[in-house]
């Protein structure tokens, strides 16, 4: 019977798509960016806006080329994506077995769960400056950030996943002569697998954040100390062009992982 | 005079996601007279109740047309009220509220909201839970107060939606006494959708059997059976020989169903 | 039930003690000489720095501080994201206008967008208000549209058979109904609110728990920036917990349906 309740809204939709139409969202989402850009473009012209601070998008773009050539733009790149791709390997290193442990011993979980939860919801960059003092101001402290930074959305959702596995497919595993190792191979593993690629999808995001924070406190080189003196010189321009990039990195990163999760969803039960 | 008049009734569907057209019902006749309790059975996908909810004007016609005392139905109206499979309460009200819920929305110009949502709320005997809300009642609970929604704005024409299908087997026998209770009390035109034979003959004056593909009726039968009822009257062999029969019905149109699968 | 209530307790009993080996190992790895008390302090000294703290009230001023641009950025997000999240969620052409740009908010690390804030506003309040805004936005924004968009359909049915009006449908239905999942967006938001306020003060500030820290940290002294560094996360937790507590509350108003 539920078909009967299909909008015609929802079956209009279905047809344009049909006909290779682009359908009405898509054309609205996309007039909508260039009204922006148009926007962003015209108002230091019509003197609505002083340019010195808005920029224009035609300046980001001589920028972009301008950076990519001359800036030294792959030294400092190089740097974040190291302090990057340290701190976060390090974090799966060290969150997915610490999940593990704490999804499958409720003693462990009870003993670990409250500073556990504390240093989740609260704001773990707080901590950056103890690690400043205590790694000085180069790329370790940075990739200390990412670490802790990235973490602990990891350890939570693959302590969400260990404990989400179905009881009654682990006693069915079991009556079948199932070891405690087969139950966590066969059933536990992979079952909480979407969870864990969510808990990596949020630290993606989180690490990203981390880079960039640390490099902003205090910094020699990298994207963040980019930011940091472009800003301070006001040249909008660059500073568009690096923050840029590191959402552009950030995005794609997230949408890969995604693109996983989604992969790994498709046999999970809804 | 005939209170719904159905005539020549096609309803279309089309699937999610394509253009394929299908015929959910198509041509259905059927006139129910004032104050007639009538009961609409058949398998799963037989388009039983895409026929009410088009009664109801909450589905869109294709073909033929539906008249309710001599008004050709365009959408829904103050003369019906319909009880839906789900219970549908607002959780953040009140049975009190729920049950005020479609006075307000009618606009109700008969008196004092609270008062007529009182007496609605005595009437299937809840009047103890006015202050409940839903999250605090059991199933037969909530479709108490879904029945006193629809009572409450004093319709023509009751629409009924398989408003018990998902009660246990035990309170859906006391819900079906208890319909039948408060019907008796001003019989109201009724038009009652289930799966059960027994609750259907048990309840209604006509039963009317639909079969698929697309749906369509196959039989009216006309219950013969002395009212007011009470479950004794399950035991008859008359009730015993209106239960053959729909049977027989059903049979048939699930036998049919595994030939057709068999052949696709 | 008994073992519930037995389970609850044992919860609490080895948390309260893991907080506790933690204060005690803290203190141990530097008494024993394994950890310089330069990097990371120790509990009894932190302690003796709260009292200072307390005394000469520089925590209470920092923490309203913090609080005040919390509270601004907070109240900021909720009228804009519940407010866009409102006209998305009911108005499917404003989803589509708006979505282009919520998509980069997810994806870009507002932080990076900091000196751009500083350009426009200078160091501050304004730069630290605007930074947390758009750090609890997000969340807000989402929930909010998630919640009017999927407003139930049983229940839309029931108010149109009745005869509602799109109004009567958006009051009286979507609205209340969107209300849990609002709250979960407004327990998220307040957590990213907070963090946008401290980091933001950590970088620039001249009053605040965000200043404060990087203050001590300039001078290298750890006792005294681990006693707004232990507030931070304990407001963190104290807001977080709060929210927690309302969203229980909305629970009741989530739809359920018997089949």
């Amino acid at each position: 019977m539920a078909m009967v309740a299909t909008s015609a809204r929802d079956t209009g939709k279905s047809r344009a798509a049909r006909n290779w139409r682009p359908d009405r969202s898509t054309v609205i989402s996309m007039l909508s960016v260039a009204v922006f850009f148009i926007l962003w473009q015209l108002a230091p012209e019509m003197g609505w806006v002083n340019g010195r601070f808005t920029s224009q998008p035609t300046q980001v773009l001589v920028a972009a080329i301008d950076v990519i050539l001359n800036d030294d733009f792959f030294y400092h790149a190089r740097i974040s994506l190291a302090e990057f791709s340290l701190g976060f390997a390090l974090a799966l290193v060290v969150s997915i077995p610490l999940g593990v442990l704490l999804g499958t011993s409720r003693t462990a979980r009870h003993l670990i769960d409250p500073p556990l939860m504390a240093l989740y919801v609260a704001p773990t960059l707080v901590l950056l400056p103890i690690l400043v003092v205590s790694l000085g101001i180069g790329m370790a402290s940075k990739v200390a950030i990412v670490f802790l930074n990235a973490l602990f959305p990891i350890v939570v959702n693959t302590i969400a996943g260990m404990s989400e596995a179905d009881p009654q497919l682990i006693r069915a595993a079991r009556s079948f002569g199932a070891s405690k190792l087969d139950v966590f191979v066969r059933i536990l593993l992979p079952g909480s697998l979407p969870s864990i690629l969510t808990g990596i999808r949020l630290a993606v995001g989180r690490g990203v954040m981390g880079v960039v924070v640390g490099e902003l406190f205090v910094s020699q080189a990298g994207i963040g100390y980019q930011l940091n003196t472009y800003g301070s010189a006001m040249r909008i321009d660059r500073l568009l062009v690096y923050a840029l990039v590191v959402s552009v990195f950030g995005y794609l990163l997230t949408v890969s992982v995604r693109a996983l999760e989604n992969r790994v969803s498709t046999w999970r039960p809804e | 005079m005939a209170e719904i008049e159905i005539r020549n009734l096609g309803i279309d569907y089309r699937k999610p996601n394509s253009d394929e057209v299908f015929a959910a019902v198509d041509d259905i006749s059927l006139s129910i007279a004032a104050g007639e309790f009538v009961s609409i059975v058949g398998s799963s996908g037989c388009g039983k109740s895409t026929l009410l909810l088009s009664v109801a004007g909450l589905v869109k016609i294709a073909r033929g047309t539906i008249t309710i005392g001599g008004r050709p139905v365009s959408g829904p109206g103050p003369d019906r009220a319909v009880v839906f499979q789900d219970a549908s309460l607002l959780p953040w009200r009140t049975v009190l509220g729920n049950v005020r819920f479609g006075l307000e929305m009618q606009r109700w110009t008969g008196g004092d909201l609270t008062e007529r949502a009182m007496s609605m709320i005595k009437l299937v005997g809840l009047a103890r839970f006015a202050d409940y809300h839903p999250h605090q009642l059991s199933g037969g609970m909530r479709q108490r107060v879904n029945i006193a929604r629809a009572l409450a704005v004093d319709p023509q024409v009751l629409l009924m939606d398989e408003p018990f299908g998902a009660l246990d087997a035990q309170t859906r026998e006391i819900m079906g006494g208890e319909l039948l209770r408060i019907w008796e009390g001003d019989k109201k035109t009724a038009l009652f959708v289930t799966h059960d034979i027994d609750e259907a003959i048990f309840l209604s004056d006509k039963v009317v059997v639909m079969g698929r593909n697309p749906g369509h009726i196959k039989e009216v039968i006309a219950i013969d059976l002395p009212r007011p009822r009470t479950q004794e009257i399950l035991d008859t062999p008359q009730f015993t020989e209106y239960r053959r029969r729909l049977r027989a019905h059903l049979a048939a149109d699930m036998a049919g169903m595994h030939f057709m699968e068999e052949a696709a | 039930m008994i073992t519930d209530v037995f389970m609850r307790r044992q919860a609490l009993i080895l948390g309260t003690m893991s907080f506790i080996i933690i204060g005690v190992l803290w203190q141990l790895v530097v008494d024993f000489g394994i950890v310089n008390p330069f990097f990371i302090s120790t509990p009894s000294a932190v302690w003796q720095e709260l009292l200072v703290q307390l005394q000469d009230g520089s925590l209470l001023v920092n923490t309203a501080a913090t609080l005040y641009s919390f509270a601004l950025a907070l109240g900021l997000a909720v009228v804009v994201g519940i407010g866009l999240g409102v006209l998305a969620g009911w108005f499917r052409d404003a989803e589509a206008a708006l979505e282009p740009f919520i998509w980069f908010k997810y994806s870009a690390p507002t932080v990076a967008f900091y000196p751009l804030f500083v350009a426009w506003l200078g160091y501050g309040t304004p730069t630290i208000v605007a930074i947390a805004f758009l750090f609890a936005l997000t969340p807000i924004y989402a929930n909010t549209l998630s919640g009017i968009k999927n407003v139930d359909r049983d229940l839309k049915r029931v108010a149109t058979s009745f005869g509602a009006r799109p109004h009567d449908i958006f009051f009286r239905i979507a609205l209340p109904g969107a209300v849990p999942v609002i709250v979960a967006g407004l327990r998220l938001g307040v957590g990213r609110a907070l963090t946008g306020v401290v980091v933001a003060e950590l970088f620039g500030a001249n009053a605040g728990l965000g200043y404060s820290i990087a203050y001590y940290a300039q001078m290298l002294q750890t006792s005294r920036m681990m006693v707004p560094i232990v507030t931070v996360i304990l407001l963190g937790v104290i807001l977080t917990q709060a929210l927690s507590y309302i969203e229980k509350r909305t629970e009741a108003w989530r739809v359920v349906h018997d089949n």
